[in-house]
């Protein structure tokens, strides 16, 4: 959906409320209840929706906004995500025709594949500081069960931004 | 403007690559030792930390409902237990406080320099940080509480980690599980030394020990002192693995830490006085090079 940044400053207010109350949920409520290892990175969700639907030129600066407001609740800083995110909206950008999401099973796919190329970027960079082995294992086998959950939670996700920012299935995509 | 102008698109070529420059350069500048916190970031932790408090709140008083009220079958004799406990801790005590007045004559007739004592912020755990690969929780005293960041995180089973950041009410803590932490400690038994750094959720590695130093598994392992960051003979951890590869002059050692992450409630912050701050040196720990 193509969008001018003027007429979308409530969705985006509604876009950071959400990512915020969901940090919280991932910092304090998960934990609470004893799931230390597993963390939920909503953010990335929403970072992924924003390079699938919302077809702006501003789209580097919104994904920039967003990882300073998760920085907040991250020591991972704004930068890492921000880098990651430009790097896998171009990807998703030149994709952009072939991708579908005409079911939950592929959206769920799409999500999935996309958040291997995250993971990926993120992983090189960690590595070029860590230079360890065991350290990218490590985050591996954090990344499986974490980036699952997420996927088989985007559907559902995507519909409630799909409300917020007004967008919908293109015709194309309605009748595959 | 027309969605398909090439205005638009060099404005968005432009953009993309202005954000990535930028977040490469925050990339390469980035510093897990300590940092500051923004104003922007200052006023979010601060509106946003209570929630955090509020459910971990919520979560001690259902847990202690049912510790203090449902599961107090063996209460009363365990009371009679520690209470001939405490008893007997009082006498050691006792003897111990003797030790200390002896060692403190003594290092004064020896002209140690005197040993400055730190001040101590009791805090609670409000959240942890919401990216899996870092170790780092949030607790709930600030700067205007007296926390400077680097200052030492412990619990009474030992080293939990220092401050990284710090707003008015609130601090991150990064904890030895942390990839990024660097502690110089030595094994209490055979005083040898090496860096722990953080390895995986419940565990930590413990690098540049020497093959030949006769460590065995179940080792304490304590703080050197070296680094200016963390007090000498704080406990970190028992040595849980030790692997010699045939070829290499270190060992491969693992340890478990004393601190129960996963039960972590409360922590101890210990503030040095203004006159005990030396120079924190972390590229010492890091082998030389900076991170």
């Amino acid at each position: 959906m193509k969008i001018k940044l003027s007429g979308s400053l409530p969705s985006l207010m509604i876009t950071i409320v959400t990512l915020i109350f969901l940090d919280i949920v991932a910092t304090s409520v998960i934990p609470a209840l004893g799931l230390l290892k597993f963390r939920l990175g909503f953010h990335v969700l929403i970072i992924l929706f924003m390079g699938f639907r919302l077809d702006t030129p501003f789209l580097a600066p919104l994904i920039l906004l967003i990882q300073y407001v998760h920085s907040v609740f991250s020591v991972e800083g704004w930068a890492h995500g921000t880098f990651a995110g430009v790097l896998v909206c171009l990807i998703v950008g030149y994709a952009k025709d072939l991708l579908s999401f005409s079911s939950a099973i592929s959206t769920i796919v799409v999500t999935q594949i996309f958040q291997t190329c995250w993971f990926l970027i993120l992983t090189i960079l960690a590595f070029f500081r860590t230079n360890s082995w065991p350290y990218v294992v490590e985050k591996f086998w954090l990344f499986i069960p974490e980036s699952i959950c997420l996927s088989l939670m985007s559907p559902l996700f995507f519909a409630f931004l799909n409300r917020v920012w007004r967008t919908s299935f293109s015709a194309s995509e309605v009748e595959a | 403007m027309d969605y398909l102008s090439p205005e638009r698109t060099k404005l968005k070529l432009g953009l993309n690559i202005l954000v990535l420059a930028a977040s490469l350069y925050g990339v390469s500048k980035k510093n897990y030792q300590d940092s500051k916190v923004s104003p922007f970031e200052a006023v979010m932790i601060e509106s946003f930390a209570p929630i955090q408090k509020l459910i971990y709140f919520s979560k001690y008083k259902v847990g202690s409902f049912f510790d203090h009220y449902l599961f107090m079958v063996d209460a009363d004799k365990q009371n009679k237990h520690l209470k001939e406990h405490v008893y007997e801790l009082e006498n050691k005590i006792y003897q111990l406080q003797e030790i200390e007045r002896e060692n403190l004559r003594l290092k004064g007739l020896l002209g140690f320099g005197q040993v400055e004592k730190s001040k101590v912020i009791l805090a609670q755990v409000v959240g942890w940080d919401s990216a899996s690969q870092f170790k780092v929780l949030r607790i709930n005293k600030g700067s205007r509480h007296g926390i400077q960041t680097r200052s030492t995180v412990v619990t009474s089973a030992g080293l939990v980690g220092y401050v990284y950041r710090s707003s008015n009410n609130y601090s991150d803590v990064i904890t030895i599980l942390d990839q990024n932490i660097k502690v110089d400690a030595m094994v209490d038994r055979t005083r040898s030394h090496g860096i722990i750094e953080g390895f995986s959720s419940n565990t930590c590695l413990m690098k540049y020990v020497t093959r030949t130093e006769p460590v065995i598994i179940g080792d304490q392992v304590i703080t050197s002192g070296l680094g200016n960051i963390y007090p000498k003979g704080l406990r970190v951890g028992k040595i849980s693995k030790i692997e010699k590869e045939s070829y290499g002059i270190t060992q491969f050692i693992r340890i478990t830490p004393n601190v129960d992450f996963r039960k972590l409630e409360e922590v101890v912050v210990l503030i040095n006085g203004p006159k005990s701050k030396k120079p924190v040196n972390l590229s010492e720990l890091d082998g030389g090079s900076p991170l």
